[in-house]
């Protein structure tokens, strides 16, 4: 397995970034930050309309942004040459393959671009997910369109893999199919990997880091397993609570709706042994952490 | 001596490295992997298990800290020496107390009476001892 390179230079790195549908409306993305180093996996979270796929869309250049900058390898996303662009890896949320071609045509087409085009690799998946070759891509399930696209992202082996709810139209032993090749062969070849899903386990498994998007930024990034110890959620009279938080110097992450007089805060920091009798203190999973962050 | 696997759950607030230093803890501690035991590799775990490779190499490299997994060089870690038979009883009692505690939390919670508690401990306990969870 290859060590991620976690000193290394950042594989994508966005500064600033403001993108609006509507000059009118607030900004989809508000002055958004994120950075990603080599060979970290980390899983985008955000409600139906928070922004992911204008995120990722942007990221890879796709979008034009009224202000802020987007470098992926150290060049800029709307201008990368052809070298750069062989490295990155894309499986869009709705299938964007050409209908009338046969899987057998589209590989063919792709395969012209990426000096890497593993075809060991194309022939074993496209066995392994019983995906027919000679039928036009537009008589194909939506399963077997979505793990096209897979096979078509992951073919060339790239350095960055960008992925926008590659599962949703896969069924559950489909799903761990894909995560097995992603845990496996993706992420031991140390490939940075963006992973934006609603469904929390299959994130769970394979995200080391997690990244919510909430109000057009980053609102936390962190490893999930640190974020599930440090993070829980204190309830009990107002002032007794914001006391608790300031002696730990514990980190209000969300304020939750709680009855009168009391508060419900989720807290983020080293805790002490000893709690307060008077607080209702509960450790959190990661539904509760999108509840909270999202 | 029972192959070693684990099992992990998604959704719980305790972290999945955790989960699998926690399982391996109480195997050893029952003597059921023993010392020289073979534990699979990073990448096979994670490939079985389906979770990123760290999360698998922190679990090893925690327990390797404590010494209840020792590395060797280019050859699969295993069960640390010191390992070949299962702790005493009062060692097990005190692995069990944590869980324990927060069955007991629960049961205050939930406003049950100690005798049904422990009643229903003691079923629980005798129901169908030998079948895997």
């Amino acid at each position: 397995m290859n060590a991620p390179l976690l000193h290394a230079a950042p594989q994508v790195q966005i500064a600033g970034l403001t993108l609006a549908y509507d000059k009118k409306a607030a900004p989809v993305l508000n002055g958004l930050d994120w950075t990603l180093k080599p060979g970290q996996v980390v899983g985008l979270l955000g409600r139906n309309g928070a922004g992911k796929t204008t995120l990722l869309e942007a990221l890879l250049g796709l979008r034009e942004a009224q202000s802020g900058s987007v470098q992926l390898f150290g060049q800029p996303a709307a201008g990368l040459d052809d070298s750069a662009r062989a490295r990155i890896g894309y499986v869009p949320q709705g299938s964007d393959l050409f209908e009338n071609l046969t899987p057998t045509q589209l590989l063919a087409y792709f395969k012209a671009f990426y000096p890497r085009w593993n075809e060991a690799k194309v022939e074993g998946l496209m066995g392994r997910w019983e995906i027919p070759r000679d039928q036009a891509i537009g008589k194909l399930s939506g399963g077997q369109q979505q793990r096209l696209s897979i096979i078509r992202a992951l073919a060339h082996e790239p350095d960055l893999l960008i992925l926008d709810e590659p599962v949703a139209s896969l069924d559950p032993i489909g799903r761990r199919d894909f995560l097995r090749e992603l845990v496996d062969h993706v992420i031991n070849r140390g490939t940075t990997v963006v992973f934006s899903t609603h469904i929390l386990s299959d994130l769970e498994r394979v995200a080391f880091n997690v990244a919510f998007l909430k109000a057009g930024r980053i609102a936390l990034q962190s490893p999930l397993d640190e974020l599930l110890e440090q993070t829980r959620r204190v309830t009990g009279p107002a002032a007794e609570v914001a006391q608790f938080a300031r002696d730990h110097q514990l980190a209000t992450l969300a304020s939750q709706a709680a009855q009168a007089g009391q508060s419900r805060l989720v807290l983020r920091g080293a805790w002490p042994a000893q709690l307060p009798e008077a607080l209702l203190v509960q450790s959190v999973s990661l539904d509760d952490l999108f509840e909270a962050l999202t | 001596m029972l192959p070693i696997q684990f099992q992990i759950n998604t959704g719980s607030s305790e972290p999945i490295y955790r989960q699998l230093m926690e399982q391996l803890r109480r195997r050893v501690a029952a003597g059921q992997w023993v010392a020289g035991q073979e534990l699979p590799s990073v990448r096979e775990l994670s490939a079985e298990l389906t979770v990123h490779p760290m999360t698998i190499s922190k679990a090893y490299s925690l327990l390797e800290g404590e010494g209840l997994l020792e590395r060797r060089r280019g050859l699969p870690m295993v069960i640390g020496s010191a390992h070949r038979k299962a702790a005493s009883g009062r060692e097990r009692i005190e692995q069990l107390k944590p869980t324990l505690q927060r069955a007991a939390d629960e049961a205050r919670e939930l406003g049950i009476a100690t005798a049904a508690a422990l009643a229903l401990y003691e079923q629980l306990l005798n129901d169908d001892p030998g079948s895997p969870r």
